[in-house]
């Protein structure tokens, strides 16, 4: 099974929507993400922002940032190595790494049932 | 007629809140009940949670987070939560650690991001629900009180407990908005007791303060509905101010009376059915521990002597001639600023239709949350060259989250509730209405725009993420609008900005424009002119009470002209609110 790691920039939230105007490729990420996540896929994220150990911690992505600074993220690894930097991988690029088809990510999942506790 | 307010008798719960307008004397009531039950012999916490605060100035004693010891009264502690700094102290306890460990670039984009409106008030929510639902506080002290900031905030603030609950148990995907705060989780069961603490009746109770003026009385009646649908039921209003007595021979103090009789027979409804107490109009003004005493006492009507009785005053500039200043400079974007009730919005509308009469084109707009600039001009006629509009914070959001949802494309039923979720989040507010008000600044291009900001630190708050906002911009890659890229330079171009400060002629509103001059010149804005609004002394009364009041005016206005302002207007106290065009007219021409 194929290990996929995202070291975001500090964001408010993963989405973008907090952001000054939105990303639509960071809603086009989330949405990925949540997918794979959903097919039992090993993908994890990072938020500078609530996590900043794991920037620190993580030998390979402390040493793109001593070198690029900030700008290097977000910075994605696959088991382990650096397989961009800088900008978001596409759908076509995770399919490739996790060997899925690109359809598979934006396809509709079940629909979810929320509960309001009330 | 009203019972007189007596703590004593009239205090029932633990839990104490003081809401109400800005300016209608929530902390002076505040601190004398707060003083009054300590006298009594009980343990009294008072806390502040104002960004400006106050409390400091009343006690004259330096306050911090935590509780000390009010040195002059027995039994009484005081705390001041300052939003801005449990943030920072929040910002620096998480990035702190890794100032070492990663590199400088990482580092400070780590603390731009801390910097913004959700840190501050998940910081400051975080103080708040701890003094709520720790036990150990509720069994230290008798009683908790909370001089809490003017009512926008203090809406937003109370809310939280109950937006946040729900939006912790939904937010299903983790970190999102609440990541400025990791572990957040963990404390829910302390936001859940705050909340509970909150809407019962045998802990809690909100007093509404008012003045006899009908804007305040309407203000309290929105709050106290507001919170009531939160669940805080059990209130009580106190009318703050009421002149006792009145002589007949003067015009202003006759007038004066009357226009507090008149305010309070249009109380509203909903509010008249609650329990209602008063407090006096007092030659004295609140500051030390022997007049706080005296206001809340038997014989709350005795005269202090005022030391500035015998100061003398140079001459001062009217309303016109800042009108005259703003026209013959071509000024492109004003704002009126200052705390909540001091009246910016009729200085606000007063300059707007000033303008105008010179032959501009001019564009009136609010971002207060508690506007009434429709209730200003809801009678009369208004000028073809003079349009209003408001920034509804409510409004501002649906169309935000509408126009993210329709810009996110094509999204299944699971994503689109995953949008939503994050939509959901206090940032949303901060962000739409950012963006609206950028959008009327734009205007300036073809008018004159005034705008009438909302109370102070929200007003700083605006435009802290403004600035965080511009920096942001520089590597986001969404549509940055054209408007809020212009924005930030433009405030600070002297040429096409000028700030006006409104003020009254008391201490509390002195001293909080004077921190908001230090906030602007922090954020490289300086006010151009201070308009001190609402003066007895300009009035030239000869009733004995009212007097009294306009001599101990004369040390604040001294104050504003030789020691904090460029320009100083003053502006007198006048019976008539003004409402329509063709009284403000009057009103500028004077």
């Amino acid at each position: 099974m194929k290990k996929v790691e995202i070291f975001d920039p500090a964001m408010c939230c993963s989405t973008g929507v907090c952001g000054p105007s939105v990303d639509p490729n960071l809603t086009r990420v989330a949405s990925a993400v949540y997918s794979m996540e959903q097919k039992g896929v090993d993908i994890k994220r990072f938020n500078l922002a609530n996590d900043p150990a794991a920037f620190a911690d993580n030998k390979t992505v402390n040493q793109v940032l001593q070198e690029k600074g900030a700008d290097a993220l977000p910075v994605i690894l696959l088991d382990g190595e650096v397989v961009k930097v800088g900008e978001y991988p596409t759908n076509e690029e995770f399919a490739e790494w996790l060997e899925v088809s690109a359809e598979e990510l934006t396809q509709k999942p079940c629909v979810r049932v929320s509960v309001k506790l009330d | 007629m009203y019972t007189r307010y007596n703590p004593k008798q009239h205090v029932e719960t633990p839990y104490l809140f003081f809401t109400g307008k800005g300016g209608v004397g929530k902390t002076s009531v505040a601190c004398a009940t707060a003083v009054a039950l300590a006298d009594q012999g009980k343990k009294v916490l008072l806390v502040s949670t104002d960004p400006a605060s106050n409390l400091q100035d009343v006690f004259e004693i330096e306050l911090s987070r935590e509780p000390v010891g009010i040195p002059s009264v027995k039994n009484l502690f005081a705390s001041n939560i300052d939003p801005e700094e449990a943030a920072r102290v929040y910002r620096e306890k998480t990035v702190g650690p890794y100032r070492d460990k990663l590199p400088e670039s990482v580092v400070n984009q780590m603390e731009e991001q801390l910097s913004g409106a959700c840190t501050v008030e998940i910081a400051t929510f975080d103080e708040f629900s701890h003094l709520l639902a720790d036990d150990r506080i509720f069994t230290q002290y008798d009683h908790v009180l909370f001089d809490t900031a003017p009512t926008g905030h203090t809406l937003r603030l109370l809310s939280l407990p109950t937006a946040w609950s729900g939006y912790l148990e939904e937010a299903t995907h983790g970190a999102s908005c609440l990541g400025p705060l990791s572990g957040l989780d963990d404390k829910k069961d302390m936001y859940q007791k705050a909340v509970e603490s909150l809407s019962d009746g045998e802990k809690t109770t909100l007093i509404l303060v008012a003045r006899p003026e009908e804007s305040t009385l309407i203000e309290a009646n929105r709050a106290s509905s507001e919170l009531g649908e939160i669940g805080i039921k059990k209130q009580m209003l106190i009318i703050n101010g009421l002149l006792q007595s009145y002589d007949q021979n003067d015009e202003v103090s006759t007038a004066f009376y009357e226009g507090q009789q008149e305010a309070l027979t249009k109380t509203p409804e909903e509010l008249k059915k609650i329990q209602t107490y008063s407090l006096p109009f007092v030659s004295y003004s609140l500051i030390g521990m022997d007049r706080l005493r005296q206001i809340v006492s038997d014989e709350p009507l005795v005269e202090f002597k005022e030391t500035s009785e015998d100061t003398e005053l140079a001459p001062l500039s009217e309303l016109k001639d800042v009108i005259d200043d703003f026209s013959s400079k071509n000024t492109r974007v004003i704002f009126t600023m200052g705390k909540g009730g001091v009246g910016k919005t009729s200085v606000a509308a007063a300059i707007a239709v000033g303008l105008t009469e010179k032959g501009h084109k001019v564009h009136l707009t609010t971002t207060d949350p508690a506007a009434h600039l429709e209730y200003m001009f809801q009678n009369g006629t208004v000028n073809e060259n003079l349009s209003i509009s408001s920034i509804n914070p409510e409004v501002e959001v649906e169309a935000y989250k509408k126009e993210v949802i329709t810009n996110a494309g094509e999204l299944n039923d699971d994503e689109l509730a995953f949008l939503q979720e994050d939509l959901e989040s206090p940032c949303t507010e901060e962000i739409a209405v950012f963006r609206a008000f950028a959008d009327v600044v734009e205007r300036s291009e073809q008018e004159i725009v005034v705008i009438d900001t909302a109370p102070t630190g929200h007003t700083l708050l605006l435009l802290d993420s403004s600035e965080a906002y511009h920096k942001e911009m520089s590597r986001s890659t969404g549509e940055i609008p054209e408007s809020v890229k212009k924005l930030l330079p433009r405030l600070r171009n002297p040429e096409e900005t000028g700030v006006v400060v409104v003020t009254l002629t008391e201490a509390t509103p002195v001293f909080e424009a004077t921190r908001l001059q230090d906030d602007l010149k922090r954020a490289e804005l300086t006010p151009k002119w201070w308009v001190i609004n609402r003066s007895l002394y300009a009035t030239g009364t000869t009733d004995k009470v009212l007097k009294a009041r306009a001599a101990s005016e004369k040390q604040w206005i001294k104050k504003v002209q030789e020691e904090l302002a460029d320009n100083s207007a003053l502006i007198p106290w006048m019976k008539e609110v003004k409402i329509g065009y063709d009284q403000l007219k009057k009103f500028v021409q004077l």
